[in-house]
């Protein structure tokens, strides 16, 4: 009943969605769900007042969307997918988080990653280095 | 959205948070209790969900109005399918799935209150 099931833990490594993982996949759902929520109700209803900062609310749906799935399936080529997904996270809330602390009229917008996800506690900037932390700890071990 | 009603959905997404850790403290996956718990937050929530679209389809208009019902829709699907997620393993992340998502509705609901202001 508890702990990961034997099979799960062999030397080919964990999968990235058993055990902690599935967390991680549940916390990502959500930002995936929120990201794109908000870019389609941004794009639709006034895209004109800040196209870039909506595009990049867009671009931010898009890769917590691949990062859920590739993570969810858990397979050797969606590790692979997920890894991309979340270097793109990870330097896309880095740069978008300080050049809207640097230059704030360059994000006259929020975005979800504006002031490093200060709008959400902070865990767009935390979840892609779990994300890697995760894709190192579930990493295929040599036979 | 009913005052009342909200701040009970806050409560009772808190007390669900709270639930889930404590059973991934304990190692256990979550018992019938918790999940038919995690259906009675999830029944809370279409309740004000739809009160609050028959006041919008009423002439209710908040300030932002795509971005409330945006929130409306969302906060429903949130607790079924981290239900799912959470009965295809069943261990103790489990109950931090089913944290994570009633989280997810705690902040959305506050959230809500917010948005819930009449259009000037």
């Amino acid at each position: 009943m508890n702990g990961v099931p034997a099979q799960q833990t062999s030397s080919a490594g964990h999968r990235t969605n058993s055990g902690a993982g599935r967390v991680l996949v549940a916390v990502y759902g959500i930002f995936a769900l929120a990201a794109t929520a908000r870019a389609s109700v941004q794009l639709i209803t006034r895209f004109e007042e800040a196209p870039f900062a909506y595009l990049l609310s867009a671009v931010a749906g898009l890769i917590y969307i691949v990062a859920t799935i590739t993570l969810a399936r858990g397979t050797r080529a969606s590790r692979r997918l997920a890894l991309i997904a979340i270097i793109i996270e990870l330097v896309g809330v880095v740069t978008v988080g300080t050049l809207s602390v640097v230059d704030p009229e360059a994000f006259p917008r929020a975005t979800v990653w504006s002031v490093y996800g200060i709008g959400y506690g902070f865990v767009p900037l935390l979840l892609p280095i779990l994300g890697l932390a995760w894709l190192w700890h579930t990493r295929p071990q040599a036979p | 959205m009913i005052d009342a009603l909200a701040y009970t959905v806050v409560a009772l997404a808190g007390a669900g948070v709270i639930w889930g850790i404590v059973t991934a403290i304990a190692n256990k996956p979550p018992g019938k209790a918790q999940l038919l718990y995690a259906a009675g937050l999830e029944a809370a929530t279409v309740v004000q969900s739809i009160i609050a679209a028959a006041k919008i389809i009423g002439g209710f208009r908040p300030v932002e109005l795509a971005t409330t019902i945006g929130y409306l829709i969302g906060i429903v699907i949130l607790i079924p399918i981290a239900w799912l997620w959470a009965n295809v393993e069943r261990n103790r992340f489990s109950g931090i799935v089913l944290a994570v998502a009633a989280l997810a509705v705690l902040a959305m609901t506050l959230r809500l209150l917010v948005l819930w202001t009449p259009a000037g």
